[in-house]
Protein backbone atom coordinates (compact mmCIF):
# COMPACT_ATOMS: atom_id res chain seq x y z
CA UNK A 1 0.00 0.00 0.00
CA UNK A 2 2.62 2.20 0.84
CA UNK A 3 4.66 1.49 -2.48
CA UNK A 4 1.15 2.70 -4.08
CA UNK A 5 0.88 6.22 -2.74
CA UNK A 6 4.61 6.49 -2.85
CA UNK A 7 4.64 5.71 -6.58
CA UNK A 8 0.83 8.04 -6.96
CA UNK A 9 3.37 11.10 -5.64
CA UNK A 10 5.61 10.57 -8.30
CA UNK A 11 4.37 13.62 -9.86
CA UNK A 12 4.82 16.19 -7.34
CA UNK A 13 7.31 15.04 -3.95
CA UNK A 14 9.66 12.73 -6.04
CA UNK A 15 13.03 13.80 -4.73
CA UNK A 16 14.39 15.38 -7.86
CA UNK A 17 17.82 16.83 -8.75
CA UNK A 18 17.93 20.60 -8.40
CA UNK A 19 16.16 23.42 -6.99
CA UNK A 20 12.57 23.39 -5.62
CA UNK A 21 9.31 24.48 -7.39
CA UNK A 22 9.58 27.47 -5.02
CA UNK A 23 13.26 28.30 -5.88
CA UNK A 24 12.40 28.25 -9.73
CA UNK A 25 9.44 30.15 -9.00
CA UNK A 26 11.57 33.25 -7.52
CA UNK A 27 14.31 32.57 -9.59
CA UNK A 28 11.91 33.04 -13.21
CA UNK A 29 10.62 36.48 -11.30
CA UNK A 30 14.28 37.25 -10.49
CA UNK A 31 14.68 37.11 -14.64
CA UNK A 32 15.84 33.89 -14.73
CA UNK A 33 13.49 32.74 -17.50
CA UNK A 34 15.43 29.30 -18.02
CA UNK A 35 14.26 28.26 -14.96
CA UNK A 36 10.41 28.43 -15.85
CA UNK A 37 11.50 26.09 -18.55
CA UNK A 38 12.61 23.43 -15.61
CA UNK A 39 9.10 24.08 -13.87
CA UNK A 40 7.45 23.34 -17.53
CA UNK A 41 9.55 20.17 -17.81
CA UNK A 42 8.66 18.71 -14.33
CA UNK A 43 4.38 19.28 -15.12
CA UNK A 44 3.58 19.30 -18.42
CA UNK A 45 2.78 15.48 -18.97
CA UNK A 46 0.95 16.00 -15.66
CA UNK A 47 -1.27 18.84 -17.01
CA UNK A 48 -1.32 17.49 -20.00
CA UNK A 49 -2.73 14.33 -18.43
CA UNK A 50 -4.97 16.05 -16.47
CA UNK A 51 -6.53 18.23 -19.36
CA UNK A 52 -6.54 15.52 -21.90
CA UNK A 53 -8.56 12.59 -18.85
CA UNK A 54 -10.62 16.01 -18.72
CA UNK A 55 -11.83 16.71 -21.92
CA UNK A 56 -10.63 13.66 -23.67
CA UNK A 57 -9.89 15.68 -26.72
CA UNK A 58 -5.69 15.42 -28.25
CA UNK A 59 -6.36 19.14 -29.43
CA UNK A 60 -8.15 21.11 -26.61
CA UNK A 61 -6.29 18.84 -24.18
CA UNK A 62 -2.96 20.69 -26.16
CA UNK A 63 -4.63 24.26 -26.44
CA UNK A 64 -5.10 24.07 -22.29
CA UNK A 65 -2.16 22.65 -21.63
CA UNK A 66 -0.41 25.73 -23.43
CA UNK A 67 -3.09 27.90 -21.77
CA UNK A 68 -2.23 26.99 -18.36
CA UNK A 69 1.46 27.42 -18.72
CA UNK A 70 0.68 30.63 -20.08
CA UNK A 71 -1.49 31.86 -17.22
CA UNK A 72 0.66 30.90 -15.00
CA UNK A 73 3.77 32.49 -16.52
CA UNK A 74 2.06 35.54 -16.70
CA UNK A 75 0.70 35.42 -13.22
CA UNK A 76 3.70 34.32 -11.66
CA UNK A 77 3.79 37.24 -9.26
CA UNK A 78 0.73 36.40 -7.29
CA UNK A 79 2.09 32.30 -6.57
CA UNK A 80 2.13 32.37 -2.97
CA UNK A 81 5.30 31.47 -1.51
CA UNK A 82 5.41 28.10 0.22
CA UNK A 83 1.95 26.83 -1.84
CA UNK A 84 2.85 23.66 -3.94
CA UNK A 85 3.46 24.59 -7.59
CA UNK A 86 1.66 21.42 -8.78
CA UNK A 87 -1.52 22.09 -7.15
CA UNK A 88 -1.55 25.99 -8.30
CA UNK A 89 -0.65 24.62 -12.41
CA UNK A 90 -3.44 21.62 -11.97
CA UNK A 91 -5.73 24.36 -10.13
CA UNK A 92 -5.26 26.42 -13.80
CA UNK A 93 -5.97 23.72 -15.78
CA UNK A 94 -8.58 22.02 -14.28
CA UNK A 95 -10.16 25.73 -14.66
CA UNK A 96 -9.34 26.47 -17.84
CA UNK A 97 -11.08 22.48 -18.75
CA UNK A 98 -14.22 23.82 -16.99
CA UNK A 99 -14.54 26.86 -19.35
CA UNK A 100 -14.14 24.60 -21.94
CA UNK A 101 -16.53 22.08 -20.98
CA UNK A 102 -19.02 24.80 -20.45
CA UNK A 103 -18.71 26.63 -23.81
CA UNK A 104 -18.98 22.98 -25.50
CA UNK A 105 -21.92 22.00 -23.59
CA UNK A 106 -23.53 25.86 -24.93
CA UNK A 107 -22.48 25.04 -28.49
CA UNK A 108 -22.99 21.35 -28.23
CA UNK A 109 -26.21 21.00 -30.25
CA UNK A 110 -24.18 23.25 -33.07
CA UNK A 111 -20.65 23.28 -33.33
CA UNK A 112 -19.41 20.37 -31.60
CA UNK A 113 -21.85 17.00 -31.75
CA UNK A 114 -18.94 14.84 -33.41
CA UNK A 115 -16.43 16.04 -30.54
CA UNK A 116 -18.66 15.29 -27.91
CA UNK A 117 -16.83 12.10 -26.92
CA UNK A 118 -19.35 8.90 -24.99
CA UNK A 119 -16.41 6.44 -24.36
CA UNK A 120 -15.95 3.40 -25.43
CA UNK A 121 -18.54 1.24 -27.29
CA UNK A 122 -20.21 -2.27 -25.82
CA UNK A 123 -17.69 -3.86 -28.48
CA UNK A 124 -14.79 -1.67 -27.46
CA UNK A 125 -15.18 -2.38 -24.00
CA UNK A 126 -15.45 -6.05 -24.99
CA UNK A 127 -12.09 -6.63 -26.47
CA UNK A 128 -10.12 -4.47 -23.88
CA UNK A 129 -6.89 -5.52 -24.60
CA UNK A 130 -4.91 -4.64 -21.08
CA UNK A 131 -5.70 -3.42 -17.68
CA UNK A 132 -5.04 -0.13 -17.83
CA UNK A 133 -6.73 0.62 -21.03
CA UNK A 134 -9.74 -0.98 -19.06
CA UNK A 135 -9.39 1.45 -16.29
CA UNK A 136 -8.71 4.10 -18.76
CA UNK A 137 -12.05 3.36 -20.58
CA UNK A 138 -13.87 2.62 -17.20
CA UNK A 139 -12.37 5.85 -15.42
CA UNK A 140 -14.46 7.57 -19.19
CA UNK A 141 -17.31 6.42 -18.41
CA UNK A 142 -17.56 7.98 -15.16
CA UNK A 143 -19.44 11.58 -14.34
CA UNK A 144 -16.93 14.02 -14.95
CA UNK A 145 -16.98 15.32 -11.36
CA UNK A 146 -15.93 11.96 -10.16
CA UNK A 147 -13.71 11.71 -13.11
CA UNK A 148 -11.54 14.92 -12.57
CA UNK A 149 -11.28 13.46 -8.80
CA UNK A 150 -9.84 10.30 -9.98
CA UNK A 151 -7.70 12.01 -12.43
CA UNK A 152 -6.03 14.33 -9.17
CA UNK A 153 -6.29 10.90 -7.46
CA UNK A 154 -3.90 9.38 -9.89
CA UNK A 155 -1.72 12.40 -10.04
CA UNK A 156 -1.71 13.79 -6.61
CA UNK A 157 -1.94 10.49 -4.26
CA UNK A 158 -4.22 10.97 -1.38
CA UNK A 159 -3.46 14.61 -0.73
CA UNK A 160 -6.59 15.26 -0.58
CA UNK A 161 -6.58 18.35 0.86
CA UNK A 162 -4.46 19.57 -2.76
CA UNK A 163 -7.07 17.70 -4.59
CA UNK A 164 -10.01 20.14 -2.47
CA UNK A 165 -8.06 22.91 -3.29
CA UNK A 166 -7.32 22.24 -7.39
CA UNK A 167 -11.07 21.96 -7.75
CA UNK A 168 -12.19 24.39 -5.21
CA UNK A 169 -14.52 21.69 -3.24
CA UNK A 170 -14.58 21.12 0.50
CA UNK A 171 -12.54 18.30 1.09
CA UNK A 172 -15.31 16.25 2.50
CA UNK A 173 -16.89 16.86 -0.97
CA UNK A 174 -13.75 15.49 -2.12
CA UNK A 175 -14.06 12.42 0.06
CA UNK A 176 -17.43 11.53 -1.40
CA UNK A 177 -17.01 11.78 -4.60
CA UNK A 178 -14.33 9.71 -4.69
CA UNK A 179 -15.91 7.00 -2.70
CA UNK A 180 -18.72 6.75 -5.36
CA UNK A 181 -15.95 7.26 -8.02
CA UNK A 182 -14.11 4.48 -6.90
CA UNK A 183 -17.34 2.91 -6.14
CA UNK A 184 -18.88 3.31 -10.18
CA UNK A 185 -15.36 1.90 -11.06
CA UNK A 186 -15.50 -1.29 -9.53
CA UNK A 187 -19.18 -1.96 -10.85
CA UNK A 188 -18.59 -0.91 -14.42
CA UNK A 189 -15.01 -3.05 -14.24
CA UNK A 190 -16.90 -5.81 -12.84
CA UNK A 191 -19.59 -5.46 -15.23
CA UNK A 192 -17.14 -5.60 -17.88
CA UNK A 193 -15.57 -9.12 -16.51
CA UNK A 194 -18.73 -10.34 -15.92
CA UNK A 195 -19.72 -9.87 -19.81
CA UNK A 196 -16.26 -11.64 -20.78
CA UNK B 1 -8.27 -8.42 -11.81
CA UNK B 2 -10.72 -7.78 -8.84
CA UNK B 3 -11.13 -4.82 -7.45
CA UNK B 4 -13.20 -5.54 -5.07
CA UNK B 5 -10.90 -4.42 -1.91
CA UNK B 6 -9.81 -0.69 -1.99
CA UNK B 7 -6.34 -1.52 -1.79
CA UNK B 8 -6.21 -3.30 -5.59
CA UNK B 9 -8.04 -0.97 -6.90
CA UNK B 10 -5.62 2.18 -5.44
CA UNK B 11 -2.66 0.21 -6.74
CA UNK B 12 -4.24 -0.17 -10.21
CA UNK B 13 -4.89 3.69 -10.55
CA UNK B 14 -1.14 4.68 -9.13
CA UNK B 15 0.05 2.13 -12.01
CA UNK B 16 -1.56 3.56 -14.66
CA UNK B 17 0.64 5.67 -17.39
CA UNK B 18 0.18 9.32 -17.42
CA UNK B 19 -1.06 10.19 -21.13
CA UNK B 20 1.54 10.85 -23.93
CA UNK B 21 1.93 14.54 -24.59
CA UNK B 22 2.40 15.70 -28.21
CA UNK B 23 5.88 15.50 -29.01
CA UNK B 24 6.04 19.50 -29.56
CA UNK B 25 4.47 20.49 -26.92
CA UNK B 26 6.80 21.48 -24.48
CA UNK B 27 8.42 23.15 -27.50
CA UNK B 28 5.41 25.24 -28.24
CA UNK B 29 4.36 25.46 -24.53
CA UNK B 30 7.97 27.42 -23.94
CA UNK B 31 7.46 29.45 -27.47
CA UNK B 32 4.41 30.74 -25.72
CA UNK B 33 6.21 31.66 -22.52
CA UNK B 34 10.02 32.55 -22.12
CA UNK B 35 10.85 33.05 -26.02
CA UNK B 36 7.76 34.85 -26.14
CA UNK B 37 8.69 38.18 -28.45
CA UNK B 38 8.33 40.83 -26.19
CA UNK B 39 5.70 43.53 -27.72
CA UNK B 40 6.95 46.33 -29.78
CA UNK B 41 4.96 48.81 -27.25
CA UNK B 42 4.62 48.50 -23.29
CA UNK B 43 1.21 49.39 -22.30
CA UNK B 44 1.97 52.70 -21.16
CA UNK B 45 3.68 53.63 -24.82
CA UNK B 46 0.36 52.51 -26.45
CA UNK B 47 -1.76 54.78 -23.99
CA UNK B 48 0.72 58.01 -24.68
CA UNK B 49 0.65 56.98 -28.35
CA UNK B 50 -2.83 56.92 -28.43
CA UNK B 51 -2.92 60.07 -26.60
CA UNK B 52 -1.01 61.99 -29.46
CA UNK B 53 -2.83 60.93 -32.13
CA UNK B 54 -6.38 61.82 -30.23
CA UNK B 55 -4.60 65.50 -29.97
CA UNK B 56 -3.05 65.40 -33.50
CA UNK B 57 -6.76 64.19 -34.95
CA UNK B 58 -8.46 67.03 -32.40
CA UNK B 59 -6.07 69.72 -33.53
CA UNK B 60 -6.72 68.50 -37.50
CA UNK B 61 -10.57 69.13 -36.33
CA UNK B 62 -10.19 72.29 -35.16
CA UNK B 63 -8.22 73.51 -37.68
CA UNK B 64 -10.53 72.44 -40.70
CA UNK B 65 -13.53 73.61 -38.58
CA UNK B 66 -11.65 76.59 -38.15
CA UNK B 67 -11.34 77.02 -41.82
CA UNK B 68 -7.77 77.59 -43.39
CA UNK B 69 -6.95 81.24 -43.36
CA UNK B 70 -7.17 80.84 -39.13
CA UNK B 71 -4.47 77.89 -40.07
CA UNK B 72 -2.30 80.18 -42.03
CA UNK B 73 -2.77 82.92 -39.80
CA UNK B 74 -1.13 80.70 -36.92
CA UNK B 75 1.68 79.28 -38.56
CA UNK B 76 2.32 82.86 -39.61
CA UNK B 77 2.56 83.54 -35.84
CA UNK B 78 4.50 80.72 -34.84
CA UNK B 79 7.25 81.20 -37.23
CA UNK B 80 7.30 84.76 -36.19
CA UNK B 81 7.17 84.08 -32.30
CA UNK B 82 10.43 81.43 -33.47
CA UNK B 83 12.14 83.72 -35.26
CA UNK B 84 11.41 86.59 -32.73
CA UNK B 85 12.88 83.86 -29.83
CA UNK B 86 16.29 82.56 -31.85
CA UNK B 87 17.01 86.72 -32.53
CA UNK B 88 16.92 87.23 -28.30
CA UNK B 89 20.36 85.88 -27.10
CA UNK B 90 20.43 84.96 -23.97
CA UNK B 91 17.12 82.65 -24.45
CA UNK B 92 19.52 80.70 -27.07
CA UNK B 93 21.86 80.31 -24.77
CA UNK B 94 19.84 79.22 -22.39
CA UNK B 95 18.27 76.63 -24.78
CA UNK B 96 21.42 75.48 -25.95
CA UNK B 97 22.76 74.90 -22.06
CA UNK B 98 19.75 73.10 -21.50
CA UNK B 99 20.23 70.99 -24.56
CA UNK B 100 24.27 69.97 -23.16
CA UNK B 101 22.67 68.93 -19.94
CA UNK B 102 20.40 66.43 -21.44
CA UNK B 103 23.02 64.67 -23.65
CA UNK B 104 25.83 64.57 -20.71
CA UNK B 105 23.24 63.23 -18.71
CA UNK B 106 22.08 60.76 -21.38
CA UNK B 107 26.11 59.83 -21.88
CA UNK B 108 27.26 59.55 -18.21
CA UNK B 109 24.16 57.88 -16.01
CA UNK B 110 23.87 54.94 -18.60
CA UNK B 111 21.10 53.07 -18.88
CA UNK B 112 20.18 49.69 -17.11
CA UNK B 113 18.55 47.08 -18.80
CA UNK B 114 14.55 46.57 -17.03
CA UNK B 115 15.69 43.21 -15.48
CA UNK B 116 18.97 43.45 -14.34
CA UNK B 117 17.14 46.75 -12.44
CA UNK B 118 14.56 44.56 -11.01
CA UNK B 119 16.95 41.59 -9.80
CA UNK B 120 19.18 44.82 -8.21
CA UNK B 121 16.39 46.12 -5.87
CA UNK B 122 15.52 42.38 -4.65
CA UNK B 123 19.36 42.20 -3.63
Amino acid sequence: MAAAVAEARRIDTTVRPGPEDGELVAMTLGGRSEAFATLVERYDRAVYHLAYRTLRDVEEARDVSQEAFFKAYRSLRTFKPGAKFSTWIFAITYHACCDRLSRRKRYSNEELPERADTGPGPESQAIALDQARRLHDAIDALPEKYRAVITLYHLQGKQYEEIAVVLGLPMGTVKTHLFRAKEQLRKLLGAEEAAE
Amino acid sequence: MNFDNDDALDRALFALPLEEPPADLRASILTATIYRPAPVFSFRELVALAAVCAVVVWLVAAVVLGGGSLFVHSLQALGAATLRGLSNTSLVLWAAAGGATAIWLSIFTGFQPRTEGKAARRR
